[in-house]
């Protein structure tokens, strides 16, 4: 049985339809990445499996329960850290975890999520005085305090520095090797990719696909993007293309100065005559590369819309 | 973890964000003894001081009439004269106007005349002041009638100043008893500005997503508020008593339920005004508005007596009024909890509190649909 189940799930804000029918389920486990840019409704996804926002249409259940019969034992299950992060800002790291550890019937100690977070050193700090990645690590704690199976966390890296995105990074990946189950948002792909089994697109309230990231970008079309650049200058560069279309496994070119695209089905056999072709010329080449296919290019070509972070 | 151990710790959590929020040491303690020991000082005085006018006399014709006044005024022991001898009434123009006089008194000019002629700067035209210069003429009349007709008065007015409790009650007394309440009124109508913060920081939204029962979070911050306002009272009787020498007289079930009915109604119209205020700046400008309209209406400084009519059935609505009213009949009047006028007093509070708290619950349950 999937720890989470949901179905149909419809919501309107007067006029603005915020989600128009997501269905997914996620086995206990996963790390669930629902993606998707500012405003495609994951947020109100999320608010609505969180128990904050009823549905208008569609079902949601959380280990086989449901929000309005067992709302109190969802509770127990379940662990939020919401977007905007709101904590006791009078009270310190450590109090703000015994506080939220009062509200449970069973909860970790304060001490073992803090050593999780990697806070410990700045357990007695007052919230004011906390970078933000700390405070997004102490958010995290919070949703962690009451030990709960599924884990939600709503655009966790969001604004934060590269090196205090990786931190978080390693809590989540923490947190699955505990074998949690955890429901991350975000809009950067990158991170979807690293850190997911499986994501689920989503554009303006509907999902475009769900599968895992490997498999997404399989689904792509095979050609892969090779790039070359000579010392020679232009020269070089015109040559090369000139031999390399007449490959059958190259689909197209471009070129830009002494830089070359080529777009090919086999890119290690395209490379394999390209390099062939530079030695006996005497062509120096000074970068050569492939382009590695992101869910950045799922997104573009599912929606045919460019990707923003 | 049980109610009562999850009470205790929201409890504690509540207490220490209180005391650590500079704000509320600021309102709650240094502001209400600021301005007690400001009315303290200017109105509360020593009591000790007499009542003394400084004036002048114009005499502009020496005449038997005339002569015998002046005679009778300098006889007046709390009339000091500006000048020991009668000044021209353009001498006495300037005084009054600069205001180096408090009055000025023109004899009769002629012996038959029998008028006596009393001038005061017109801004002080109805101060305590000329009214009780007038009233000292009057009598002073009344005297100086009796003497020429020689006969002797067959009533007098014996005064002294009672209160229905104690003998010593005075000023300073009531002004201290009217701080108490109005700092612990303040505590409550200006204390729910955390609600208001909690909720646009989302941090209601945050609880809610957790099992903690809502309703044991508010009875942990109620009794918060009770820490704070029996702190708040302790304070300002103490300064009160050893710095103002306030009398009390203590009746501690009387002072124990008009607190404790006061404080939950303060804190439920506070709780009102944060259920429908989306900044911290419309609740504070609601808070200050009730504070300021009830500071004035409900006799914290003054006796309501003094109000003209048509002020007295607003005053009589305000919760204030009877707040304050408990909280002097369980410290100063040493009454009360027998009364039916305390219980009037408390039951009238005890409706603003129910009427103002579930408002803001209806309030409160109709915005939670539109979280987003």
């Amino acid at each position: 049985m999937p720890i989470l189940e949901v179905k149909g799930l419809r919501k309107s804000f007067g006029t603005v339809k915020a989600v128009e029918g997501i269905s997914f389920t996620v086995e206990a486990g996963e790390v669930f990445t629902i993606i998707g840019p500012n405003g495609a409704g994951k947020t109100t996804t999320l608010e609505m499996i969180e128990g904050l926002q009823a549905p208008d249409a569609g079902t949601i259940s959380i280990n086989g329960m449901d929000w309005s019969k067992n709302a109190e034992q969802i509770k127990y299950i379940i662990g939020v850290q919401p977007q905007s992060g709101a904590m006791f800002d009078l009270l310190s790291v450590e109090e703000n975890l015994d506080l939220f550890a009062a509200f449970y019937p069973h909860s970790k100690q304060a001490a073992e999520v803090l050593e999780m977070i990697n806070l410990t050193e700045h357990r007695d700090k007052r919230l004011k005085s906390l970078s933000g990645g700390q405070r997004q690590r102490l958010a995290i704690g919070l949703a962690m305090i009451s030990d709960p199976q599924i884990i939600f966390l709503d655009e966790p890296t969001t604004g934060l520095d590269p090196q205090a995105r990786r931190n978080i990074w390693d809590i989540v990946l923490k947190l699955k090797s505990l074998g949690k189950t955890t429901i991350l948002t975000t809009h950067y792909m990158e991170e979807a990719e690293k850190l997911s089994d499986r994501v689920c697109i989503v554009d303006q309230g509907r999902i475009i696909t769900v599968d895992t990231p490997a498999k997404l970008i399989d689904q792509l079309t095979k050609e892969r993007e090779v790039r070359l650049s000579f010392l020679d200058g232009e020269e070089a560069a015109i040559a090369t293309e000139l031999v390399a279309q007449e490959q059958p496994t190259v689909v197209r070119t471009s070129r830009e100065g002494a830089s070359l695209k080529l777009w090919s089905v086999q890119p290690e056999e395209t490379l394999y005559f390209v390099f062939g072709f530079t030695k006996e010329k005497g062509y120096r080449v000074e970068q050569v590369s492939i382009r590695e296919m992101s869910l950045e290019d799922v997104f573009i070509a599912f929606t045919g819309k460019e990707w923003r972070d | 973890m049980s109610n009562g151990k999850q009470l205790s710790k929201l409890f504690g959590a509540q207490i220490k964000m209180m005391f650590r929020e500079k704000q509320v040491w600021f309102w709650n303690l240094f502001f209400p003894i600021i301005l007690m020991v400001i009315f303290m000082v200017i109105f509360g005085g020593d009591g000790g001081s007499e009542f003394k006018a400084k004036i002048a006399v114009v005499k502009s014709n020496a005449n038997s009439t005339s002569n015998m006044l002046e005679d009778y005024l300098h006889k007046v022991p709390v009339f000091e004269w500006k000048s020991e001898q009668v000044v021209s009434k353009e001498q006495a123009d300037t005084w009054i106007k600069d205001k180096d006089v408090d009055a000025v008194v023109v004899l009769p000019e002629t012996e038959e005349a029998t008028a006596l002629e009393l001038i005061v700067n017109k801004e002080n035209e109805k101060s305590a002041n000329t009214q009780a210069i007038r009233g000292i003429l009057d009598q002073f009349i009344q005297q100086s009638n009796y003497a020429v007709a020689n006969v002797q008065p067959t009533f007098k007015l014996e005064m002294s100043a009672v209160s229905n409790g104690s003998e010593d009650l005075n000023y300073v007394d009531f002004l201290l008893t009217g701080m108490i309440a109005l700092a612990v009124a303040q505590g409550g109508l200006f204390g729910m500005v955390d609600m208001v913060e909690m909720r646009r920081k989302g941090l209601l939204k945050r609880l809610r997503m957790t099992p903690v029962k809502m309703g044991l979070f508010g009875v942990g911050g109620m009794l918060v508020r009770f820490v704070l306002g029996i702190v708040q009272i302790v304070i300002l009787a103490v300064i009160g008593v050893f710095g103002f020498g306030a009398n009390l007289h203590l009746d501690f079930p009387t002072l124990i339920v008009g607190f404790f009915v006061g404080a939950l109604a303060f804190n439920a119209l506070g709780y009102f005004f944060s259920s429908f205020s989306k900044s911290i700046e419309a609740y504070m400008g609601m808070a200050n508005i009730a504070s300021f309209l009830m500071m004035f209406l409900s006799g914290i400084f003054f006796p309501t007596s003094g109000f003209p009519e048509w002020l007295v059935p607003v005053s009589e609505v305000l919760p204030l009024t009877y707040f304050v009213n408990g909280i002097r009949d369980g410290m100063v009047y040493g009454s009360g909890i027998a009364t039916s006028e305390f219980w009037t007093g408390i039951g009238i509070l005890g409706i603003w509190g129910i009427i103002a708290f579930a408002l803001g619950v209806l309030i409160f349950r109709k915005s939670k649909v539109e979280v987003r």
